[in-house]
């Protein structure tokens, strides 16, 4: 093993500052209430959900700690959504995101609490297995909040399409 | 599973021979309005005691040893104070967790299963406090961490399956306030602040008092809830002014305050029924270099607990 060391660390990555958060702050309750609900009942075992989880079991065999949470999205091609998370300093994070549907193209993305995007070691399946899957390590070099981001870039089908992501910390 | 586990060394595979790659396009800042959509989840926005340890594991090296504390499990019928007393235990496992401490995990996840109990819903959770003990005694540290999470959770979703999906938030908030507890007492132990800045994060902090004060008139107005929430106001502004600061001993002053804060409020989260709520800002004893244990103990209750149905 010891790829993930190999390929580690991360290039360090810059945020600016600690930003604001109040744009953040006053979210409407009622869709905070909704995806709070989603996320606090028992996990739906969906497809979506198990290859992620499998995906992010690479990076716990690695020593990688995986968080007890998922975040469930059906977007639409070119549709992204955010998520607001505290990240610190000296961690190293894995980002995966996964879908039942086969080819499709999705991009994770974290931004500083700033907005503007982190860089990170992005990868993506190649389609060899069934279901699509893409994943994002980040190194951040100030602990703060950042914002992250799950996008559908290309899909074959033109219905929404369900996505699950988790994490990993180390 | 040996499928996952083929994935799993199939992914790894892959990022060695083809390399983690550089997004290749140029990604645009984000927008106001793009801004304006971020989501706040409880299980992943609010980062777990066990994240904030790590990070603290790099920055200082706290000898986790010194800040077990034994706790008991309030003895009450409030259910507000029973679901910030599972923030608490489940930080108080972490902490047990990076001390390698397995008997005090296990007295960790006897007290969570008590609270659980007193909240109507240990039948769901023995299946966790049999992992948690079973992990315990093969020291499976990492599958401590992960359990304690799980378990944390699990008691959460089944506040929502009880209509007690606004006991969440403090569950989370009880949990981010333990462990600010545990990392001033470790960052004040350093004489130059080592590790502050892993504790400095006043988003966080004003959010989760935004989130208490979003609760039902009849849960935001409890005493405890009513203390949680001005300690988290105060620690926000302590944390932003802190983080500003470039006098060491105004900084360290700062911390100083917001550790008292987070300590009493642990130990009023803590304290059982016939214990009233303890008052902000009580003069706590000046953290000593080292045996952080005596600054957070929590009052000892008995040990026998009751076991009241849900009011």
């Amino acid at each position: 093993m010891g790829i993930l060391p190999i390929m580690m660390p991360i290039p360090t990555l810059h945020a600016s500052g600690s930003g604001t958060v109040e744009s953040t702050v006053n979210q409407p309750l009622k869709e905070e209430v909704s995806q709070e609900s989603r996320n606090a009942a028992p996990p739906v075992p969906t497809e979506s959900r198990r290859l992620a989880l499998e995906t992010a079991s690479a990076f716990e065999n690695e020593g990688f700690r995986l968080r007890d949470g998922e975040w469930y999205n059906s977007l639409s091609k070119g549709q992204a959504a955010f998520l607001q998370v505290t990240l610190f300093a000296g961690n190293r994070y894995w980002f995966v995101a996964a879908s039942a549907e086969n080819s499709e193209k999705m991009r994770i993305v974290v931004y500083d609490a700033s907005g503007k995007p982190l860089h990170g070691d992005s990868w993506q399946d190649n389609g060899a297995h069934p279901g699509s899957r893409t994943a994002l390590g980040v190194a951040p070099a100030v602990s703060g909040m950042y914002f992250l981001a799950v996008e559908l870039l290309d899909a074959p089908a033109s219905f929404p399409v369900d996505t699950c992501l988790v994490y990993a910390y180390k | 599973m040996q499928t996952g586990r083929y994935f799993a060394i199939w992914v790894l595979s892959v990022l060695c021979s083809q390399g983690a790659t550089l997004s290749g396009p140029v990604i645009p800042p984000m927008t106001e309005n793009q801004k304006q959509g971020v989501l706040f989840i409880d299980s992943l926005s609010v980062p777990s005691p066990g994240e904030v340890f790590v990070a603290m594991n790099k920055a200082c090296r706290p000898n986790w040893a010194t800040l077990v504390t034994s706790s008991s499990a309030p003895v009450t019928t409030e259910r507000s104070q029973l679901a910030l007393a599972v923030g608490v235990l489940a930080a108080n496992g972490y902490i047990a967790v990076e001390a390698q401490d397995g008997q005090q995990v296990k007295n960790v996840g006897r007290e969570m299963m008590q609270v659980a109990k007193s909240l109507g819903i240990s039948e769901s959770l023995m299946g966790r406090g049999n992992s948690l003990m079973q992990f315990a005694d093969n020291n499976d540290w990492e599958a401590l961490a992960e359990e304690l999470e799980a378990t944390e959770n699990e008691v959460k979703a089944t506040m929502v399956g009880q209509k007690d999906k606004e006991l969440i938030a403090l569950t989370s908030a009880a949990a981010w306030l333990r462990g600010l507890d545990v990392a001033t007492s470790v960052v004040l132990a350093s004489p130059t602040l080592e590790g502050a800045s892993v504790i400095e994060q006043p988003a966080l902090a004003r959010r989760l008092s935004l989130r208490l004060g979003d609760l039902p008139g009849r849960v935001k107005q409890g005493d405890r809830v009513v203390l949680m929430r001005d300690s988290l106001n105060q620690i926000a502004l302590l944390l932003e002014e802190s983080g500003k600061d470039p006098s060491p001993e105004k900084r360290r002053d700062k911390i100083q305050k917001i550790h008292d804060l987070s300590a009493s409020m642990v130990v009023s989260i803590m304290a059982s029924a016939n214990v009233s709520p303890t008052p902000l800002m009580q003069p706590s004893p000046k953290p000593a270099l080292s045996g952080m244990s005596q600054i957070t103990a929590a009052p000892t209750n008995t040990s026998t607990h009751s076991s009241p149905s849900k009011p």
